[in-house]
């Protein structure tokens, strides 16, 4: 109705602008002055993304531009190695032990995996200051905890924290490195960064530059650049004070200890001073003429010129050619990112490109922005996806995550009633015996995933949608990944069943659950599965399917919309739940935390010996073709157990100014921009 | 009086606990912070769930969670009052409330007052006309508009009045049938506010359809939509049409000593018309604006005092008013001379769909950035307008009509009382009354922003901020814009309540 009435109000509006003779010339007809802005929904929070609670993905993605490194994503997902910054390759591999071995193992086998560093010869940042190896130090600093504790900064896990607000320390780079893992070549030019097992996703590891000599400078209270002379020394104190706070003294009866205490002391010091500056300096959010330069010193294409709560503006870097960024082929002066507020209104984003008010935009996709863009003239459009996909999650044992304590159990309230979630799993998908994997198997069976996929993919695009919406057939794999294909084809045989239309499956279902209660029928109501959901409209509307579905097998369905879901995933009331996963970056490991049965992810209580043992793969080192068999063993195993059924890619959507060249939309962050070198008009 | 003002603050600090305490549970039982890091596969997310958990401290039950808000938001551990930290953005709740409320008070009071004036303008011509013409279409136009969603006239003025007019400007010309068709429209609502023989209405309807007709064709010809001005003369004419037509509605046009006092105003505006294009030119800023804004209207209050002998009001009135409109065309005109430019700079997009000023524009002119604002309230104020003017129009009609009807009226007419000094005098001031309350609401409401206009707009004021809070279940942030919303509104209240007392001598407060 809603439609039909907006339709013909646009319609009338049409033809009266038909009358008045008002033409539709394209909009974005003038590309002359070179800039090109950017829609970003939060605003900029600070600059220094590495800081507690300034992760957010604004910052990462104004700042990306002014910044290079050893790699960088492409928009095939796959990782390019950036030789205009420098090269790295594994120097030693040795290990005998995987990383998931006890630390005492650990520690005696420190050093048997061994990755160097080279920084090609002659990079300069925004400043003039020459790039080196005493760059990368700092990001050991701010990401190993041992460093952190041996250098007198503080441990990071503990209430006071390290003297480093990072948001760096923990995970698995933490875990494997030690304090002394940084060694600097003679030529300051490398550095070889040493771990305790093979790192299956060490390439991601790789530490990325920090402008050492600003960060001294401001330590030192400057409030502008300082000479090339100055700045070289300041990275030669930077250095000395990065060692030098982790020394161990000689015996307190030792003729030097006094001198190397007071030397550790005068290191710890600066160290101490610049943590303070590095956890606090950059978490501005006005960038103007009056802003200390040294917080802008940049080694990417751009640097930063001026931020406020609407907008950051970067220029072209003095140095774009020497800053380590691929070659610069754009011929952009200037890269605009526009906020809105926290919610960004995708009606509001359609009409600005339309307008050319903005002329750049990736992100999920909606029906209101794609009818918009998609139609505007003078604006490019590009059908994607995000890395997020809706799944089904069905339980099989209790929660390795009790969600209270024994003395307070957590209860919650469905119907009246109140449970108790902690209290052990005892519903019908419980343990892998062949009842419980056959009745599994008949609840996914009997999710509509395809009509569900029509509607959340290909309506979004087109209301009037008719064809058939690809469903994701992997667990392990998302579209966007180049082994999707080929993990795809090498499981299908276990996916095929699902793949059968809604009548075959919801007969296969119903022959399932016969098998246990003969008496089973439509409506029957044989068994019962609770479903639980977040109050997401498509969550609601997909519970409603399923059960409608379900009935017809002989299982009914009792749905839950819970405000706390996401907290209540471990609640063992619970046999099934429909949830997102959003992938942060596609690593080897990606998938462990959430099937292996320690996995911190794994709230459905799947236990599986022999998924723990294809997933321990992982950790060790994969050519691309032994991991896409690993990837097939692990996807039969998780389908034949019947623990989690996937059922789409939610739908991205890109548009920009059709004048931009090279822009190539990519669903890993920076989404439209990762390649600022080579965006023209 | 005092002790009534000390009762009614500290119910209204009562009102504001239980206020915010609700609030406050509402807020963070309704969902959960972590819902999103939750579905992240992020390898550190435990080390991000653990850092989050801490700064919401999660680990305390809401109800006690308030009581920790509440000490620091009143300061009782540090002497100064600490509305926290915002849990997305990482930055102290006070400064970007701060940063907000500038930009929200700038979007809302142009629309509030504008609302106002026209509102009851209308309310009032709606009401002495009852049941006519105009009537039935203001009444029918105020329906129209008042269920009206915004966001969809949103996104109607977004296209029409932005879009299409930025891609009319392109090449200003208005064909004759264009020219006929909207001619025609304006004709036909000027003539609805005609009253009389069918015959007025007429010739009403056929000349203002001649001029509107000429007046487009002129305009198209001189392309004036790409350098549009008034011109000395254009400010003269204006400004005479205006004074006159103002004193015929408050004075009279048989109060000949109104007529020219008015007409002498407008000839001073014309006269300093080019000395203040000079000064300006040289120096423009707010400060010499509202100067010589100040300088004219004292000017006409002289000039209304020299002509009037016995009963100055209305013909200062009438002399001020003329000034003040005489003055704000010489503004508009200088204001249009600056188009071209801003123009050429704002890269053929004059009118924009968001955001408050153009990020990409940088001129130090006074002029341009002043109509980089302009252009950027002009949608956002229409919208707001639109809707909350219908409130406003009813509201005055019922109340005007409800006075009109008291005997007081009726015995003003019988001795004799003009029907101008009956409405004005009697009519208007005392149905004013009954909107005192509105009113004050309405400009408490202002800081609260407008949640779905700012949205849509991409404003980053109260309202954005607000609904930012509650979509990421930013306690700290949701409290902050919360508390001032309701401090500001329980105000309000209270300064009706007590303007109310000296508006009406019947209402007394009782001791």
């Amino acid at each position: 109705m809603k439609n039909n009435l907006m339709k013909g109000l646009a319609l009338v509006s049409a033809s009266v602008l038909g009358v008045t003779g008002i033409s539709l010339a394209p909009a974005n007809a003038s590309a002359s002055n070179k800039t090109v802005i950017v829609q970003e929904s939060n605003a900029l929070s600070g600059l220094n993304t590495a800081v507690n609670g300034k992760n957010l993905l604004t910052n990462s993605n104004v700042l990306s531009p002014t910044g290079s490194g050893f790699y960088y994503y492409n928009n095939k997902a796959q990782l390019v190695r950036n030789t205009a910054f420098g090269t790295y390759k594994i120097t030693q591999n040795s290990c005998t032990a995987t990383a998931t071995a006890p630390k005492a193992t650990l520690d005696a086998q420190f050093g048997c995996f061994k990755v160097t560093y080279t920084i090609k010869k002659g990079l300069k940042y925004s400043d003039g200051t020459l790039i080196t190896a005493q760059d990368l130090l700092l990001s050991h600093a701010i990401s190993s905890s041992d460093y952190s504790i041996k250098a007198g900064l503080g441990d990071p896990a503990s209430d006071d924290g390290s003297k480093f607000d990072s948001a760096g320390y923990g995970g698995a780079y933490d875990d494997h490195t030690r304090a002394g893992s940084f060694d600097l070549s003679d030529d300051n030019f490398s550095v070889t960064v040493s771990y305790d097992a093979f790192m299956p996703d060490w390439a991601i590891f790789g530490p990325g530059p920090g402008a050492v000599h600003a960060l001294v400078g401001l330590a030192k209270g400057k409030k502008v650049l300082g000479t090339t002379r100055v700045n070289a020394s300041y990275k030669s104190l930077f250095e000395d004070a990065y060692f030098g706070a982790m020394a161990t003294l000689p015996a307190s009866t030792d003729p030097d200890y006094a001198d190397e205490l007071e030397a550790r002391n005068d290191a710890r010091k600066l160290m101490t001073a610049m943590a303070g500056k590095w956890s606090t300096a950059w978490n501005i959010t006005t960038v103007d003429s009056t802003t200390n330069p040294l917080l802008l010193v940049a080694n990417g294409p751009f640097m930063l010129e001026s931020c406020t709560s609407s907008a950051c503006t970067l220029k072209k870097n003095p140095y774009a050619s020497l800053s380590g960024s691929p070659k610069v082929t754009g011929n952009l002066e200037k890269l605009i990112f526009k906020f809105t507020s926290g919610t960004l209104d995708d009606t509001a984003v359609a009409q600005a490109i339309k307008a050319g008010t903005v002329d750049m935009y990736s992100g999920a996709a909606t029906s209101a922005f794609w009818s918009i863009a998609s139609t505007a003239p003078g604006v490019t459009t590009n059908k994607g996806v995000v890395l997020t996909y809706e799944h089904l999650d069905l339980r099989s044992g209790d929660s390795i995550f009790p969600m209270g304590s024994p003395a307070s159990p957590y209860t919650i309230t469905i119907g009246g009633e109140t449970i108790n979630c902690d209290a052990p799993y005892n519903g019908p998908f419980k343990g892998n015996t062949q009842r419980a994997k056959d009745l599994r198997k008949a609840y996914m069976l009997v999710v509509p995933r395809q009509t569900i996929a029509n509607t959340y993919v290909g309506k979004v695009f087109d209301p009037s949608f008719t064809g058939t919406s690809p469903t994701l057939d992997s667990l392990l794999s998302v579209t966007s990944e180049g082994d999707y294909a080929k993990v795809v084809a090498g499981s299908s045989a276990y996916v095929a069943d699902f793949k059968k239309d809604q009548a075959t499956r919801v007969a296969m279902a119903l022959a399932l659950v016969k098998k246990y209660y003969p008496s089973a029928a439509a409506g029957s109501n044989s068994i019962t599965v609770r479903h639980l959901t977040s109050s997401r409209p498509m969550r609601v509307d997909n519970a409603g399917v399923i059960t409608t579905e379900a009935a017809k097998a002989g299982i009914k369905v009792e749905h839950s919309v819970r405000s706390r879901w996401s907290a209540e995933l471990d609640c063992n009331y619970f046999d099934s739940a429909e949830f997102a996963w959003v992938k942060t970056s596609l690593s080897q490991t990606g998938s462990n935390a959430n099937y292996e049965s320690d996995g911190s992810n794994n709230s459905a209580g799947w236990n599986d010996p022999t998924l723990d043992s294809l997933f321990s793969q992982f950790e060790k080192e994969q050519t691309a073709t032994s991991l896409i068999t690993t990837k097939i063993n692990a996807e039969k195993q998780l389908w034949s157990n019947y623990y989690s059924l996937p059922m789409f890619q939610w739908p991205g959507a890109a548009a920009w100014n059709s004048d931009i060249k090279n822009v190539l939309p990519n669903p890993l962050a920076p989404e439209v921009t990762w390649n600022p070198w080579a965006l023209s008009y | 009086m005092l002790a009534y003002i000390g009762r009614r603050i500290s119910i209204a600090l009562l009102i504001l606990f239980g206020s915010t305490y609700l609030t406050y549970q509402l807020a963070a039982y309704s969902g959960d912070p972590l819902a999103g890091i939750r579905e992240s596969q992020d390898p550190k997310k435990e080390q991000i769930m653990a850092e989050l958990t801490k700064f919401y401290q999660l680990d305390v039950p809401p109800p006690a969670r308030y009581f920790l808000w509440l000490q620091k938001a009143l300061g009782f551990a540090t002497g100064t009052p600490d509305f926290g930290t915002s849990a997305i953005m990482r930055l102290p709740v006070i400064d970007q409330i701060a940063e907000a409320i500038p930009v929200t008070i700038r979007l809302v009071t142009a629309a509030t007052i504008l609302a106002i004036v026209l509102g009851i303008t209308f309310g009032v011509l709606s009401a002495i006309r009852q049941y006519s013409r105009l009537d039935y279409s203001l009444t029918f136009l105020s329906f129209l508009l008042y269920s009206l969603p915004i966001f969809w006239v949103a996104v109607m003025l977004k296209e029409y009045m932005a879009i299409q007019f930025n891609l009319f400007l392109v090449d200003p010309k208005i064909n004759l049938v264009a020219n006929g068709i909207t001619s025609a429209l304006l004709a036909v609502v000027l003539a609805g506010f005609v009253s009389g023989t069918r015959r007025r209405v007429l010739i009403t309807l056929v000349s203002s359809f001649a001029i509107f007709m000429s007046l487009f064709y002129v305009l198209s010809l001189t392309n004036w939509f790409r350098t549009p001005g008034l011109g000395i003369w254009g400010v003269a004419f204006l400004g005479l049409a205006t004074s006159v037509g103002l004193t015929h509605v408050f004075a009279g046009l048989h109060n000949r000593k109104a007529l020219y006092a008015g007409i002498a105003s407008v000839a001073v505006g014309v006269a300093v018309y080019q000395p203040f294009g000079t000064i300006v030119n040289e120096t423009g800023n707010f400060g010499i604006l509202m100067l010589m804004g100040a300088l004219m209207l004292s000017v006409s209050y002289f000039v209304g005092y020299f002509f009037s002998k016995i009963d100055k009001g209305p013909i200062i009135r009438s002399s001020m008013l003329s000034a003040f409109f005489v003055a704000l065309f010489t503004v508009a005109d200088r204001a249009m001379q600056a188009w071209p430019e801003y123009y050429r700079l704002s890269d053929g997009k004059p009118v924009q769909v968001d955001g408050s000023y153009n990020i990409a524009m940088k001129s130090n002119d006074f002029w341009v950035n002043n109509l980089d604002i302009v252009t950027h309230l002009i949608l956002p104020t229409t919208a707001l307008t639109l809707i909350s003017f219908a409130g406003y129009l009813r509201y005055s009609r019922a109340s005007v009509l409800e006075v009109l009807g008291m005997d007081y009226i009726r015995t003003a007419r019988a001795k004799g009382v003009p029907e101008r000094e009956v409405i004005l005098r009697h009519a208007l001031r005392n149905s004013m009354i009954p909107l005192t309350t509105l009113i004050a609401f309405d400009i408490a409401g202002i800081v609260g922003g407008a949640i779905i206009t700012e949205r849509v707009f991409s404003w980053k004021g109260m309202g954005s901020l607000a609904n930012d809070a509650i979509v990421s279940q930013d306690l700290n942030l949701l409290m902050g814009t919360f508390s001032i919303t309701a401090f500001l509104a329980v105000m309000a209240t209270l300064a009706a309540d007590l303007i109310y007392t000296a508006l009406d001598p019947r209402i007394r407060i009782r001791k």
